[in-house]
């Protein structure tokens, strides 16, 4: 019989197979090794992958040095692990099975890795844009025109509320998520309200100003340069001096990691919108309070890995406590267990959420589920893409009541100035306190 | 990119997050010394939860021992040099106290210390001696002294911990114990990890679900025991819960590591020293430590770089080969970051006797630092290798807390001691 499907060619590549002992000796520093593995556990017992496909980061380890090579090569529990890192968090040894995991992805051949991944990263490569719903320069430079002269016009209080765009030696280069000019475009208002009122001086870029990135999570080292570099390349010609991170973890993450790992020229700082947050209500430049929230509504934060366990650890996880706190009232925060560095994954990561491997990323997201529903919140507020749409997915699924908020719609919310149309996320609680 | 430095000043940087490093964090903070900790996962991820002093005098003595307090005097003569000898017994007990009153104010209650050992029950269901016990565990160990019927539950898919096993070593001493094996609501198959059921219990739904089977396993028996799983942050809360929904008692029984009250312990403190002011970088060690005028400095980097840090006095708490605070080599046993002499067998031929179930222990295990009567570790010269350097935990010379056991004893007590002759050096 002829098989006339078209993936019927696909479907014949073998994926190659990787000696990952060796492998292991090259990629890891000096005096550290997998071999150093004291089979403790710790790390499955705490890693909410364990179990998918039969796999967990010591059985992962285990059969890399047992060399159980060929096994491991086509294992799809790597497209599962979202690289989250937890499991370096709690090993004595300090062992990164995340590293192994990369490897193990790169190793993939185009075709039988989870196409949602591989199309995202292929659409940031299409345009000077950098997005991976693949949105050109000239769309976003008229999606924010357009939405900020409705602003003007139907916001009196805005009326003079700037969106600067290419705007040379501007102290901060902004990046978006290609979510909001693409699908709620309203969602960036909030974020440009803060700026005017804090009176920041910034700058969009109509080249390389998304931020998502998913060419590392697909293994594809070449493109993840690539990628790093227009946008290194974008703040440079701009000559600003803060490259400033959105809500978004990863884009955070594959950009201070790839300048790193790359060895580029980056003549500036990067910095999380949190830190800023945090800092202007400090100073008084945003004078948030928790005063709207008579009823006491409960709130708790996720912490996205990829800028706290991944980077900037302790000093993140402070700010957004504090930036939560003052915008809720303290009585009204409950932290989820464990949090900070320690805190799992939401599951979205490592491009999970784009794999199409909706049964596995549920599994997963249970751990995050149980976390939540732990704390009896009512809102889930975090800096994080990603982190939101799993964590709603989630919700859904297993039957939470929770809702998922950005800062920023908060933020306006507390200083009174969240528009009609900026109120996606709000359930009914919340708009009463409007 | 342009990278800022951190840079940290504290009056005492405790070097190592096992036992010893976290009590000295405690110690100092109630002294009001402004501390900083740096640390990998110690072995305290590893514990049963159990705080043991003093359980046996082996190799005089193999036997387990009911009082401690007079087994440091034993100790005293066949074993001058044990560090658990050169500290005060008023000293010792008001440093488990402080220790485990603490641990009760952050929300894990601790049973305090007593004029003599409790017998408790080990993942195996073999009993042992200790000190202190989470209060989690407490109905377990009247329970058993009172022969009161006990059903032990186990579960599906949980490897390292069973009821028959446990059921099978009591079964002489303990006649009316029986097991059952139970399912645990909403896991999918496959290996289930405590650590994964302990945080599934923090949800309400799940208590109500996981009661219910319960009670229905218990059938007329009105105590039961079960692995240690109650919860993570907040278990004497959680065990409240579940015995108001089943109306039993109930008790938990640590399992094979990694166990869920050794998780605990970690995760509190990692948790609540920066929120009492400790400067905590965890998950990190310390590269460098260089002595210099009146401080040290300690070179070290985290996932986002460098961080340096400047104090006034160090507590070397890095444990034991596991650790990393001591390292075997071909040539010897050597303490890696300041290379201090280690006192050890003459050759590597005698780090073990032939059989490892030796009762008499090996050699090996009763290698470490030197240190002076203040705690300062001791140079090749038999000097204090800096008036700025102190040392706690099971790095110390002269102890075999294995076959003693008296591991939580000699890093509980030593840190004890050196904080407070830090203190001395700074105030
Ligand atoms: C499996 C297991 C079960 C146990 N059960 C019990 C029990 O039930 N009851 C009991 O009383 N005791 C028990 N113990 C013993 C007890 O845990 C130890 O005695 C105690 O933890 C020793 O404390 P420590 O702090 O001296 O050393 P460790 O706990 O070994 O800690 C050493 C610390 O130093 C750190 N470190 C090393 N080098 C550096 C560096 N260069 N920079 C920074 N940090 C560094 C390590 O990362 C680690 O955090 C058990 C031990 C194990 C292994
Ligand atoms: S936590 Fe580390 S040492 Fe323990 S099994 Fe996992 S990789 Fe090995
Ligand atoms: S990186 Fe995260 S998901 Fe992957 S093995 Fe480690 S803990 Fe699990
Ligand atoms: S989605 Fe959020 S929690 Fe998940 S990997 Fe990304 S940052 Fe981490």
């Amino acid at each position: 019989m002829i098989n006339k499907g078209s993936g019927s060619g696909m479907t014949k590549t073998t994926i190659p197979t990787i000696n990952f002992k060796e492998k292991a000796e090259e990629l890891l520093p000096e005096g550290a090794s997998f071999e150093a593995c004291l089979t403790c556990g710790l790390c499955s017992s705490g890693c909410p992958a364990s179990g998918i496909e039969n796999m967990d980061p010591r059985k992962f380890i285990r059969m890399a040095m047992l060399g159980m090579d060929k096994e491991l090569s086509t294992s799809k529990w790597v497209w599962a692990c979202t690289q989250c890192k937890r499991c370096q968090h709690v090993c004595p040894m300090s062992i990164d099975v995340s590293q192994l995991v990369f490897l193990a992805r790169s190793n993939w051949p185009q075709e039988k890795k989870p196409s949602g991944i591989v199309r995202s990263c292929q659409l940031i490569q299409s345009t000077d844009s950098t997005s991976a719903m693949g949105l050109p320069p000239e769309d976003f430079v008229f999606v924010v025109q357009d939405v900020l002269e409705e602003v003007r016009e139907l916001q009196p209080k805005f009326k003079n509320m700037q969106a600067p765009m290419d705007k040379k030696g501007a102290h901060f280069f902004v990046n978006q998520n290609s979510r909001e000019p693409m699908s709620e475009p309203d969602e960036m208002v909030p974020l440009w309200k803060i700026f005017d009122i804090v009176g920041a001086d910034w700058t969009y870029s109509s080249k390389a100003w998304a931020a998502e990135n998913f060419c590392m999570f697909s293994g594809n080292e070449e493109a993840w340069r690539e990628v790093i570099k227009k946008r290194v390349d974008a703040v440079n010609e701009l000559g600003c001096e803060i490259w400033l991170n959105t809500e978004c973890g990863h884009s955070y993450y594959t950009m201070w990691n790839g300048i790193n790992r790359f060895g580029m020229e980056a003549d500036f700082k990067l910095e999380s919108l949190v830190t800023y947050y945090a800092r202007w209500i400090r100073e008084g430049k945003l004078p948030v309070n928790s005063e709207w929230n008579s009823s006491n509504i409960k709130f708790t934060v996720q912490d996205p890995c990829m800028i706290v366990r991944k980077a900037y650890g302790e000093s993140i996880a402070e700010d957004m406590r504090f930036v939560t706190k003052s915008l809720v009232g303290e009585e009204n925060f409950i932290d989820m267990q464990p949090n900070r560095s320690a805190n799992y994954c939401c599951g979205g990561g490592g491009g999970f959420l784009q794999a199409g491997m909706t049964e596995h990323r549920r599994t997963y997201g249970k751990r995050k589920f149980d976390q939540i529903a732990a704390t009896g919140a009512s809102y889930v507020l975090t800096p994080c893409h990603n982190c939101h749409s799993q964590m709603e997915d989630i919700g859904h699924h297993f039957g939470g009541s929770y809702g998922v908020v950005h800062f920023w719609t908060l933020i306006c919310l507390s200083l009174g100035i969240l528009g009609e149309n900026e109120r996606t996320y709000l359930g009914p609680d919340l708009l009463e306190c409007i | 990119m342009i990278e800022e430095d951190r840079h940290f000043t504290a009056e005492l940087a405790v070097i190592g997050t096992g036992l010893a490093g976290f009590a000295a964090s405690i110690f100092a903070l109630k002294r009001n010394i402004k501390t900083a900790q740096i640390g990998n996962t110690g072995a305290v991820a590893y514990t049963t939860g159990y705080l043991d002093l003093l359980g046996s005098l082996s190799p005089d003595y193999p036997t387990s021992i009911e009082d401690p307090w007079q087994g440091i005097e034993q100790l005293k003569s066949s074993h001058p040099n044990h560090p658990l000898c050169r500290i005060r017994k008023t000293d010792i007990c008001t440093a488990f106290e402080q220790f485990t009153s603490f641990l009760g104010e952050c929300g894990i209650a601790y049973t305090p210390p007593g004029k003599s050992n409790l017998s408790v029950l080990t993942p195996a269901g073999t009993l042992k001696p200790t000190l202190c016990i989470p209060s989690t565990m407490k109905v377990g160990s009247t329970a058993f002294s009172q022969k009161e019927p006990c059903v032990i539950i186990d579960f599906k898919g949980l490897k390292g911990f069973s009821g028959r096993q446990v059921v099978a070593n009591l079964k002489d001493k303990w006649p009316r114990l029986s097991s059952s094996r139970i399912e645990f609501p909403d896991m999918v198959t496959g290996e289930i990890y405590p650590e994964v059921m302990a945080r599934s219990l923090e949800v309400p739904a799940t208590r109500e679900k996981l009661a219910k089977i319960l009670v229905e396993a218990a059938g007329d028996v009105k105590i039961i025991g079960l692995p240690a799983i109650l919860g993570m942050h907040a278990p004497d809360l959680v065990r409240q819960e579940m015995e108001q929904l089943t109306g039993l008692q109930i008790f938990e029984i640590p399992t094979m590591p990694p166990s869920v009250p050794g998780i605990r312990l970690r995760e509190m403190f990692e948790q609540l020293f920066p929120q009492k002011g400790v400067i905590l970088v965890p998950q990190q060690k310390v590269d460098k430590l260089e002595f210099i005028k009146n401080g040290a400095q300690l070179s070290l980097s985290d996932s986002f770089g460098p961080i340096t840090i400047h104090s006034k006095s160090v507590i070397l708490a890095t444990g034991r080969f596991l650790s990393g605070g001591l390292k075997a080599r071909i040539d010897g046993i050597n303490e890696p970051l300041l290379n201090l002499p280690v006192t050890q067998p003459d050759s590597r031929r005698e780090w073990y006797r032939e059989k490892y179930t030796d009762y008499r222990g090996h050699a090996i295990n009763s290698a470490g630092i030197e240190v002076d009567s203040s705690f300062r570790p001791l140079d090749t010269r038999g000097q204090p290798y800096s008036r700025n350097l102190f040392a706690a935990g099971v790095i110390l010379a002269h102890q075999d807390w294995i076959r003693g056991r008296c591991g939580a004893g000699v890093a509980i007590a030593t840190a004890y001691k050196a904080v407070e002759e830090v203190e001395k050096l700074l105030r």
